[in-house]
């Protein structure tokens, strides 16, 4: 009776411990990607040509200065591809970044800031409910 | 007079034709529509497989009641309605692919196990008229299933995805997109083959699922089911908990259901939350009888000839109807009509079935008193 109980709470709390990883695994974040002119800590770092985009290996798409895209990815660890081009031909330059996110949050990213290698090129932010 | 000697001297076409009528109809039919139709083969190939993958496991649900002698389980409505409540959380948390899907399964499994529980109890006090009463259940429980997605949800269970929270902020808008878990299962094992796609993550789900019912019904579980479906007395006499059984076989059946539900409605990738569930059971019950099963007994041969025939005819019947008199409506009404029709006429042939079954049985049983007491008047009759 007493061995019954203890398997039944394992295989409730087995049950419960894949219900969070799945969680964690499953939930999407809102990614915002901008290729805008930004200010951090008083430099200014100024978006001057267009740049292809990718997400985990999924493509966003192209970016001209000053616009925003979205991109919606599932996990925590998380991976982003730009690529300069040139009158829509693209050069090879190519820059990555990895970053990981929380359950509930969402995150700004910089290109031009990423470019230059600054350290503020993510803005994560909480996101309780939408 | 005439009805006991074609049931008494029935030979094996026509028995074969009458166990069979309903696959055989409905088969006759396919093939007149099919031409009428003018498709494509290609595009009948395509919604077929869809179609097959979308609906197997709802349809693969039915089986253990009536192993168990409970007939089709009209109250797999319940579990698709455990199903949904779970999809309706995956949305509101916004967990999307695999996962998602996953874990909708998970949170509707204790749903669909209580509810699963409380309609075997339900139907354990009402032996013998377990259709009459499954159905009327799924009318009951979605009344349920509607206060609570409708009031409680967003006022006391707590859901904060505006996308899915009607204005006034409680209570779930009529139609979900599910487009974070669309096609998940179906695209998991990507395959196609002359442009069509080949769904191998949800056929090797139903594929296991094929093979769990057939190792069930060798377990010491399933043994009992199959000894409580002949005989109530008989299993009680040979020490089975008959009413748990009952139970049993209604919660797998529930809790199959649910996840068959599940299945569907990736496929699909919108849920409609409040009619969604409502005809899961008939046209579950119905593909199944269509494709030769009965009340009493059903394989896993006929929820695929069933699916094949039923949803074949799903396809073609609004082209064809469209075709015979310029409206596709009446191919829809025709297939509607079809579905309550071939359940009508299964239970009727059933139930004729077994009055002929009782008949011929009081005949054999009086033929053989009868012999008893010409053989007591014979030998008896001489000592006294």
């Amino acid at each position: 009776m007493r061995k019954r109980i203890i398997i039944r709470i394992t295989l409730i709390v087995v049950l419960i411990l894949i219900g969070i990883s799945l969680y964690t695994i499953g939930k999407e974040h809102k990614v915002l990607i901008d290729n805008k002119g930004i200010s951090i800590g008083g430099i200014t770092y100024n978006a001057d040509t267009t740049y292809k985009v990718w997400v985990d290996n999924l493509e966003i798409g192209l970016l001209e200065k000053g616009e925003r895209n979205v991109a919606k990815v599932a996990g925590t660890s998380h991976k982003i591809v730009i690529e300069e081009t040139k009158d829509k031909v693209l050069t090879g330059e190519k820059h990555e970044k990895r970053f990981k996110l929380k359950t509930n949050e969402g995150a700004t990213i910089n290109i031009p800031a990423i470019v230059n290698n600054a350290n503020e090129w993510i803005n994560k932010k909480y996101i309780g409910g939408e | 007079m005439k009805k006991q000697n074609l049931t008494r001297t029935m030979n094996p076409y026509v028995k074969f034709f009458i166990d069979y009528s309903v696959p055989i109809i409905i088969a006759l039919l396919v093939a007149f529509a099919i031409p009428l139709s003018g498709l494509s083969g290609k595009y009948f190939i395509k919604e077929l497989t869809i179609r097959l993958s979308r609906n197997s496991f709802l349809i693969l649900a039915l089986l253990i009641p009536v192993m168990a002698g409970m007939g089709m389980n009209f109250g797999i409505v319940l579990g698709a309605m455990a199903g949904e409540i779970g999809l309706i959380f995956v949305t509101d948390w916004l967990i999307v692919g695999l996962p998602g899907m996953l874990l909708a399964m998970l949170i509707s499994t204790p749903i669909a196990i209580l509810l699963g529980y409380f309609a075997g109890i339900v139907l354990n006090r009402a032996k013998g008229r377990e259709m009459v009463t499954g159905f009327m259940l799924g009318f009951f429980m979605n009344g349920i299933y509607q206060l609570v997605v409708l009031y409680g949800m967003g006022n006391i269970i707590p859901i904060s995805n505006s996308n899915i929270l009607l204005p006034r902020g409680y209570g779930i808008r009529n139609a979900i997109s599910l487009i974070g878990i669309r096609q998940v299962m179906d695209k998991f094992i990507p395959l196609k083959i002359g442009g069509i796609l080949i769904p191998i993550g949800t056929l090797l789900v139903i594929a296991t699922l094929c093979v769990f019912i057939v190792w069930f019904k060798k377990t010491k579980l399933g043994q009992d089911m199959r000894t409580v479906g002949q005989d109530n007395d008989i299993a009680r006499a040979s020490g089975i908990n008959v009413e748990k059984t009952r139970i049993l076989s209604i919660v797998i059946s529930t809790v199959l259901a649910c996840y068959g539900q599940i299945i569907f409605l990736q496929n699909i990738g919108t849920m409609n939350t409040y009619n969604s569930h409502e005809q899961v059971g008939v046209f579950a019950i119905a593909a199944l009888l269509v494709g030769g099963a009965s009340v009493a007994k059903a394989s896993i041969f006929n929820v695929f000839v069933g699916v094949i025939l039923f949803h074949t005819m799903f396809v073609v019947s609004p082209r064809a109807g469209k075709e015979l008199i310029g409206q596709a409506q009446l191919g829809e009404y025709f297939r509607v009509f079809v579905s309550y029709g071939v359940i009508a006429f299964s239970l009727a042939l059933y139930a004729w079935r077994k009055r002929v079954e009782k008949e011929n049985e009081r005949r054999k049983v009086m033929a053989f008193k009868r012999v008893l007491l010409q053989n007591n008047n014979t030998t008896g009759g001489d000592k006294l």
